[in-house]
C-alpha cells in the first residue's frame, strides 16, 4: 500500500505540471477548459482544426505557424491545434494524424513527409467526415479535398526565366537540386523546360547535394574551378542561401545566382549582390490558407480547385527592402 | 526468498498498472468534451489506436527489459526494427516472393543481429552499451544501404483491407504483444532460465559460482532481444506499408525508458517483461493525449521527461527505504 501511495504522488505531480504547462494557453476554448468557456462564435461553435507541419525543427514552419494562428484569430471560431513530431519522422507524423481522427477533429491541414504512407489515414479521415487539406507537400492520391502550395513545375520556369533574363539569354549554366525529393523533381523539369527557349543556354552540371547545405558549399567551390566561365547557378533549393559562405567562391561580376527560398538570411546575400533573383514561397500563407479553406469548407464552401497555387514571390535587389518589410508585417501576425 | 522476491515484483507491476489507469483517468477527466461532441481520448477506436502504436514499442521493450534485469542494455532495437523492416520490404516488394518469406528474412536478420551481438558481449567481452552501440549503427547503416534512400512499398503488393489470419490489420501487434508479454512473463518467473537471467544481473559473480551458465544466457537474452525487436519491424512495416531505413529513429530510448518506468533497474537483477510493456502504454497514452491540449506542442519532451524522472526518483527512494 505504501509504494501505491507514493506513485499516486508522483503521477499527480507529474500530471498536476502538464496541466500547469499548458493551462495558460487554455482560455481560448479549448476542450480542456470549462464547459462554460466556450462557444465563441455565433454559431455556437468553436472549430478543432489540427494544421501539421512535417517537423517541429524546420525553421520554416515556424512562418507558417504564425499564419495559421493569425488566420484562426481572424476568424474568430477557430482554435488551431499546431502538431507534428519534433523530426520529420514519416511514421510519428502517421501517429498523430490518426490521433487527430480518433479524436474527432473538426479539420485537418497539412504537409506530407511521405506522400502515399499517409494515403490510407487522409482516405479515413474523409470517410470519418472529418475535411482534410494539405499545403506545402501534397499526398495527391488520397482523397483530400485540396492542395494549397507551390506549383513545383511553374516556379521551375520563372527561375529559367530569370536566370535567361540576367544573362541574356547566353552562357553556361549549372543547376543544383537534391534527388529523390518529387517537389525538387517537378522544379528542375521547370527549369529545364523554360530553358529550352533559349537554345544559347547550356546546362554543363547537375549537382546532386543530397539535401545537405554544407554540400552545397562544397558543390560551388569545385564547380566554380572546374568552370570558371559559368554564367549562372540555378539551385532549386534553398540550401547554398542557408550557409553564409557558400557563395564566396562566386564572382558576382562574371556569375549570377538564382535560388530558390528568400527565409532569412537568404535576403541578406542579394543586398550584398552575391545573389541576384530569389523566389520566396508563401511560408505564412501556409499557415493562414489552409485554415481558411477549412474553415469554409465547414460552412459549405468547397475550394473551386483540387491543387491551389500559392504563387511564388520573386524577389530581387530592386524589392527586397519591401520584402523584407513586409515580412516584419508577417511576422508580427498582421497580413 | 523467492515467494517474498515474487510478492515484490507483482506489486510492482500493479503499481506501474495504477499508474496507467490513473493517467487514463486524468486525461480522461481533463479532455471531457464540451456538450455534445463525442470524448476525444475516452473512445474505442483511441484504445485501439493508443494499443497499435504502443505496441510497437512494447514488443522490443520485452526483449529490452531482459537485458536491462540481466545487467546490460541494448542501444539497438530502433536500428534492428529498420532493418528487419527494409529485409521485408526488399524480399516482398523487390524480389517478389511471398509476405511469409519476407517476414521470415527479416526476423533471421534479426536473429543475425542478436548473435553478432552476444558475440560482442559474452566472447569479446565489449561491455554491452559498445556492442550494441555497435550493432545500432551497423543495422542502421545496412538498411540505409539496402534502401539507398527509397522506400519500400509493401501496401501496393497487399490487398486493399488486408487481414492478417483474419484479424483487421490494426489488431495485429497489440494481439501479438499480449501474447508475447504473457510467455515471456511465465518463462521469467518460472523458468531456470528466467531465474538465471535475475540472478546474473543481481550479481554476476555470485551466478557464476552457484553453476549458472553466464555466458548462455547472456548470449541467448541479447538474441531474444533482437528477435524481438526485428519482430517488432517486420509488423511495423506490414502494418504501416512501408519499409523505410528512417523508421524508428530514437525508438531504442523510448524502450529502454519504458522498461526503467515499468520497474528495470539499470543496475541489474530488478524488472518485469509486464512492467515493461505497462511503461510502454504510459508513454503511449501520453503521446495520445498531449496532442488533444492546444498550446501544449512544445511541452512534449519536457512532460514525457518529468514523468520519467519523477517515477524513477521515487522508486528507487522507496527501493533504498525498503532494503
Amino acid at each position: 500500500m505504501h509504494r501505491w501511495a507514493a506513485r499516486l504522488v508522483v503521477v499527480a505531480v507529474a500530471l498536476a505540471f502538464s496541466t500547469a504547462a499548458c493551462g495558460k494557453k487554455e482560455e481560448g476554448g479549448a476542450p480542456g477548459a470549462s464547459p462554460a468557456g466556450a462557444a465563441a462564435s455565433p454559431a455556437g461553435k468553436k472549430y478543432r482544426f489540427a494544421v501539421m507541419p512535417k517537423a517541429l525543427n524546420l525553421p520554416v514552419f515556424f512562418y507558417a505557424r504564425t499564419g495559421a494562428e493569425r488566420a484562426a484569430k481572424q476568424l474568430g471560431n477557430v482554435d488551431v491545434i499546431w502538431r507534428a513530431p519534433e523530426d520529420a519522422d514519416p511514421l510519428k507524423q502517421k501517429e498523430i494524424l490518426e490521433s487527430f481522427i480518433t479524436q474527432g477533429v473538426d479539420g485537418i491541414a497539412i504537409s506530407c513527409t511521405s506522400a502515399d504512407l499517409l494515403n490510407d489515414p487522409i482516405n479515413k479521415a474523409i470517410d470519418a467526415g472529418i475535411p482534410v487539406v494539405t499545403w506545402d507537400s501534397d499526398a495527391p492520391r488520397s482523397k483530400r479535398i485540396a492542395f494549397w502550395g507551390v506549383d513545383d513545375f511553374k516556379s521551375g520556369q520563372i527561375m529559367g526565366e530569370e536566370a535567361a533574363k540576367l544573362i541574356g539569354g547566353k552562357g553556361k549554366v549549372a543547376l543544383m537540386t537534391s534527388l529523390g525529393a518529387e517537389n525538387l523533381a517537378r522544379r528542375l523539369d521547370g527549369v529545364k523546360d523554360s530553358l529550352k527557349k533559349h537554345p544559347d543556354m547550356k546546362v554543363v552540371e547537375t549537382y546532386d547535394i543530397k539535401e545537405d547545405p554544407t554540400r552545397s558549399a562544397e558543390m560551388i567551390a569545385s564547380g566554380m574551378s572546374r568552370y570558371p566561365d559559368l554564367a549562372v547557378w540555378i539551385s532549386v533549393g534553398g540550401w547554398p542561401v542557408f550557409v553564409r559562405n557558400a557563395l564566396d567562391p562566386i564572382d558576382p561580376a562574371k556569375t549570377k545566382f538564382v535560388c530558390f527560398d528568400t527565409v532569412p538570411p537568404a535576403p541578406d546575400l542579394l543586398k550584398t549582390g552575391k545573389v541576384q533573383v530569389l523566389i520566396g514561397q508563401k511560408y505564412f500563407g501556409w499557415g493562414s490558407e489552409p485554415v481558411k479553406l477549412l474553415a469554409g469548407i465547414k460552412e459549405g464552401r468547397m475550394p473551386a480547385e483540387k491543387k491551389i497555387d500559392s504563387g511564388v514571390d520573386v524577389v530581387t535587389k530592386d524589392n527586397v527592402d519591401a520584402y523584407l518589410e513586409q515580412w516584419k508585417r508577417w511576422e508580427k501576425g498582421e497580413e | 526468498m523467492h515467494a517474498r522476491l515474487k510478492t515484490i515484483w507483482k506489486t510492482r507491476e500493479l503499481s506501474t498498472l495504477f499508474v496507467l489507469a490513473l493517467e487514463v483517468a486524468f486525461f480522461t477527466w481533463y479532455l471531457w468534451p464540451e456538450g455534445g461532441r463525442s470524448h476525444p481520448f475516452f473512445n474505442l477506436s483511441n484504445l485501439v489506436l493508443i494499443l497499435k502504436y504502443s505496441a510497437l514499442y512494447g514488443i522490443a521493450a520485452i526483449g529490452a527489459a531482459m537485458v536491462i534485469i540481466s545487467g546490460g542494455v541494448d542501444l539497438s532495437p530502433g536500428a534492428v526494427m529498420a532493418l528487419a523492416g527494409v529485409v521485408t520490404g526488399h524480399v516482398f516488394v523487390v524480389q517478389g516472393h511471398p509476405l511469409s518469406a519476407g517476414v521470415t528474412a527479416g526476423i533471421l536478420t534479426g536473429l543475425t543481429c542478436g548473435i553478432v551481438s552476444a558475440l560482442l558481449v559474452v566472447a569479446v567481452k565489449l561491455p554491452p552499451f559498445i556492442a550494441t552501440l555497435g550493432i545500432m549503427g551497423i543495422a542502421r547503416g545496412i538498411a540505409f544501404i539496402i534502401t539507398e534512400g527509397r522506400f519500400f512499398d509493401l501496401s501496393s503488393r497487399l490487398p486493399a483491407g488486408w487481414k492478417p489470419f483474419g484479424l483487421p490489420a490494426d489488431w495485429l501487434a497489440p494481439i501479438v504483444l499480449v501474447a508475447l508479454a504473457a510467455v515471456f512473463q511465465y518463462l521469467m518467473q518460472r523458468f531456470q532460465w528466467g531465474r538465471a537471467i535475475f540472478a546474473i544481473g543481481g550479481n554476476e559473480t555470485a551466478a557464476l559460482f552457484s553453476g549458472i551458465r553466464v555466458g548462455r544466457v547472456k548470449a541467448s537474452v541479447y538474441i531474444v532481444a533482437a528477435v524481438l525487436a526485428s519482430l517488432s519491424g517486420v509488423i511495423l512495416v506490414a502494418i504501416q506499408g512501408q519499409g523505410r531505413a528512417d523508421l524508428a529513429t530514437g525508438y531504442e530510448l523510448d524502450i529502454i525508458a519504458s522498461s526503467v518506468v515499468g520497474g528495470a533497474s539499470l543496475t541489474g537483477g530488478r524488472g518485469s517483461v509486464v512492467g515493461a510493456v505497462l511503461g510502454t502504454l504510459i508513454f503511449g497514452v501520453l503521446r495520445n493525449a498531449l496532442p488533444q491540449i492546444p498550446g501544449a506542442t512544445f511541452y512534449d519532451r519536457l512532460i514525457v521527461g518529468v514523468v520519467v524522472v519523477v517515477i524513477v526518483v521515487v522508486d528507487q527512494f522507496i527501493a533504498r527505504k525498503g532494503a
